[in-house]
């Protein structure tokens, strides 16, 4: 009889073998697909690849990153959000993702995805935008700016990197602040922003610390205020609109790990721990470090709140300034 | 000027050691395959190279990148000239004259020329980037939209030149690409314009997708609905060469192809993309006769070859120095040095001559390595016209699937060339010319963008055109050639040339 049990029990764990894996809950088990919404070499890319290199590590699989660059970011962003939520997928986005939406809103357009389709990993890094005019301009600081605007509405110009995109945000939100009435001149990106602003054909810009950073070191830019709510390591005699009096002035450009809502929680957890071992990786802070892009880390409830207040800023902005006819 | 030896000199030690060399004959190798592969074209190449370059050194990273950008340059005529179908953008004219020749039995000329002109234009562009680029720069950044907008006006007569057909069939196939111009986001306003809720068609038709459609696809369709199979080309020994006479030809318009190419790529933007049509435009303009042209004429060759070449290296001008991503390909060039922590900035020629001026002195050597490289392969690619077309044409239709696919990962993109493929191939049944449309799609979005960039800069005013001296310029220069062509129409019944030329119906 002990025998009989003894055998049935070998050939019960036999039968079982194959599936023991799948009881272990071993996530993952297969590459995980990294979208990120951008062409390569953009901010998101460029936190992107080396998050998904550190991941690695931890996950013992690897991360396959997929550019899918469209639409400002919303054809890969909706591809993700309409993903199979089995940890398989994850996205790296930037503030945008919480701008799509609200836009789409407006133009009465059937959203390309919803902000609830999207559950937070982690935020990577939030780097404040920071007010540049050429170093030959009148302005020395924020209070010439806003004064000499406040004389002339409607004539000083800045560049953005799109209507409704992050750079116009910013802008728009200060000048609704300050009550100052600016010259929108939307341009295709960032770059050609830039490089509006150096080419004198607009007056201002309100952009991310990386890309302006050597030009303000070389002269060729003055920085005036920056949006955080602590000054920027990298400008410290820069001071925030915040303390400037403009208390609701705050923007990032932030860059963040989501997964579609539903993936299961082990995964979840694993992406979670492995993004929190990736952020202390001395190479991935390195590389951002040269994108002067330091490290912001946010683990998923923090980021969660971190979001809905964004969102929450971002959505009352565009409000705002509405259509543009 | 002894500085600038001097300089070199430094750049020349760095190029020659033996990684960076190794990596600037490799990149010129990629290059040329993704220029030859139809639908890849150099962004997506050095986009989706990038990620291989984070382990190398900033110098290594830049001087492969470059080298994938020029080498596709090379190798976009590649498959214009044998098999109608543009390698890449910036060789979608080449697809007119050079395929031409190659019907005529002259596709080995063609393509020598092609990288003849390339090599000519590819250095003397390369010389002038080391000895003229901080003036220019600081020229080429006072190129707002304003005068964007005259650019592309000057750009708008060019229309007329891209087709020998009756002067009806160009401007309805102009009307037409400038209409496919419109799809997409109105970057003033945000407004989706003709998407029908199909978010991939946000950014607007690609010029890729649409270029291979209307003069690839709808080539290999032509063919397969003949009546009786083309015969297989048989190439001799001596159709390889260029003539003497074609060589002779070749040598003016590859000199002003270049120096358009130039002046065009400086400008920051996309402009660069339209260098080979402006100089196919001028070579037509001044020809004694312009009725070859379309027929296999090699200035129809040479010269939008080297512009494109040209405008390749002149696109390094504001990037090198001033550090300032002027276009989509500087943009990406400069985002692998961030990734090394070399800060792109006005001083980058100041606190890194090595890697600037290495990555100069390696534009040389990659030049001469496009030329030695494309010389010979002249000889195996005009080969693969032996190839029966049963089996040639279906690989050839693969491979434009899988170049358009991987530059977005995008099926919509897929979709948009076999749909332009099918229109293409009817509009080509009642003889109607592609290039004027495609022209016109690629100039519609800048135009509309320029247009309202400037006019949101002035607040409404059109002021703005007549305050800006470079546009003022440009703009009268329009004015003038409007009036040359109203006196050619003039002229018609006593026989102006564009009668003889058959542009008139």
């Amino acid at each position: 009889m002990r025998h009989r049990l003894q055998a049935l029990a070998t050939c019960a764990a036999f039968l079982l073998l194959p599936w023991l894996p799948a009881l272990a809950q071993t996530y993952p088990d297969h590459p995980i697909q990294m979208i990120v919404p951008f062409p390569p070499g953009g901010v998101a890319d460029l936190a992107g690849r080396p998050v998904a290199a550190a991941m690695e590590k931890t996950l013992k699989q690897p991360i396959v990153v997929q550019n899918r660059a469209g639409a400002g970011g919303a054809v890969g962003m909706a591809a993700a959000a309409s993903a199979k939520p089995d940890g398989y997928t994850i996205l790296v986005a930037l503030s945008s993702i919480s701008i799509i939406p609200e836009a789409d809103k407006l133009f009465d357009r059937k959203p390309a995805y919803t902000l609830d389709q999207l559950a937070p990993i982690a935020l990577l890094s939030a780097d404040p935008t920071v007010l540049v005019v050429k170093s030959d301009a009148p302005w020395k600081s924020a209070k010439d700016f806003v004064e000499d605007a406040k004389k002339r509405p409607d004539t000083i110009a800045f560049a953005s990197s799109g209507v409704y995109g992050t750079l116009h945000m910013a802008m728009a939100m200060f000048a609704a602040a300050a009550d100052i009435k600016l010259r929108h001149v939307p341009f295709t990106g960032g770059g050609p922003a830039l490089t509006a602003l150096l080419g004198n054909n607009v007056q201002a810009l309100a952009s991310g610390p990386g890309p302006v950073a050597a030009q303000i070191k070389a002269g060729a830019l003055r920085p005036l205020a920056t949006w955080g709510n602590k000054r920027l390591e990298a400008f410290p005699d820069v001071p925030t609109f915040i303390e400037l009096g403009y208390k609701d002035v705050e923007f990032y450009i932030w860059a963040g790990m989501f997964a579609p809502k539903g993936t299961p929680e082990p995964a979840m957890k694993a992406l979670r721990d492995a993004t929190r071992a990736a952020v202390k990786d001395p190479d991935f802070v390195e590389t951002m470090k040269k994108l002067e892009s330091p490290v912001t880390y946010m683990d998923a409830p923090e980021f969660q709140k971190f979001w809905d207040a964004d969102a929450a800023r971002l959505a009352k902005a565009l409000v705002k300034i509405g259509r543009v006819q | 000027m002894i500085d600038t030896l001097n300089s070199l000199a430094l750049g020349f030690s760095v190029a020659l050691q033996p990684a960076v060399l190794f990596y600037a004959v490799l990149g010129c190798v990629v290059g040329t395959l993704v220029g030859v592969l139809p639908g890849l074209g150099p962004l997506a190449g050095i986009s989706l190279l990038l990620p291989l370059t984070y382990g190398l050194t900033p110098t290594t990273a830049i001087v492969l990148l470059a080298g994938i950008y020029y080498g596709a340059m090379y190798g976009g005529s590649t498959t214009s000239i044998l098999m109608r179908i543009p390698g890449e953008a910036a060789s979608v004219i080449t697809c007119v004259d050079g395929h031409a020749m190659t019907l005529k039995g002259r596709a080995g000329a063609a393509l020598a020329i092609a990288a003849l002109g390339s090599f000519v234009a590819g250095t003397l562009s390369v010389v002038a980037l080391m000895l003229l680029a901080p003036p220019l720069a600081s020229f080429a950044l006072r190129f707002g939209p304003p005068e964007y907008v005259a650019l592309l006006l000057l750009g708008f007569i060019l229309l007329s030149y891209m087709s020998s057909g009756p002067m009806v069939n160009t401007l309805a196939m102009a009307a037409l690409g400038l209409i496919l111009g419109t799809v997409g986001i109105d970057l003033l306003s945000g407004f989706h314009r003709f998407t029908y809720g199909v978010t991939d068609l946000a950014d607007g038709l690609g010029i890729v997708p649409v270029a291979v459609g209307l003069f690839g696809l709808s080539e290999i369709l032509l063919t397969a609905g003949g009546d009786t199979p083309p015969s297989v080309y048989k190439p001799k020994l001596r159709e390889l060469v260029p003539s003497r006479e074609e060589l002779k030809a070749s040598i003016s318009p590859c000199l002003r192809g270049s120096v358009l190419g130039f002046l065009i790529g400086i400008i920051p933007g996309s402009a660069h993309i339209i260098s080979s049509f402006v100089s196919y435009g001028v070579e037509k303009r001044i020809s004694k006769h312009p009725e070859r042209f379309g027929h296999g004429a090699v200035e129809g060759v040479a010269g939008p070859e080297s512009a494109n070449n040209a405008a390749a290296s002149g696109a390094f001008v504001p990037m090198l120095a001033l550090g300032l991503p002027s276009g989509p390909i500087p943009a990406v060039l400069l985002a692998a040095l961030m990734i090394h922590g070399v800060a792109p900035g006005p001083l980058l020629m100041e606190q890194h001559p090595d890697l600037v001026w290495g990555f100069i002195a390696s534009m040389y050597i990659g030049n001469l390595v496009l030329l030695i490289l494309n010389l010979p392969l002249v000889g195996i690619f005009v080969n693969v016209l032996r190839i029966p077309y049963s089996y040639l044409y279906p690989t050839i239709v693969v491979f434009c699937v899988l170049g358009v696919y991987a530059v977005n990962s995008s099926v919509v993109d897929v979709w948009i060339m076999l749909a332009t493929g099918a229109v293409g191939y009817g509009l080509r049944k009642f003889e109607f010319d592609m290039a004027p449309a495609v022209l016109g799609m690629i100039l519609s979005p800048i135009f509309e963008m320029s247009l309202g960039q400037s006019l949101a800069m002035s607040g409404g005013s059109y002021g703005i055109f007549l305050d800006r001296p470079i546009a003022l310029t440009m703009l009268i220069m329009v004015l003038a050639l409007l009036g040359l062509s109203l006196r050619d129409a003039l002229k018609r019944q006593r026989g102006g040339w564009r009668t003889g030329a058959g542009l008139d119906a």
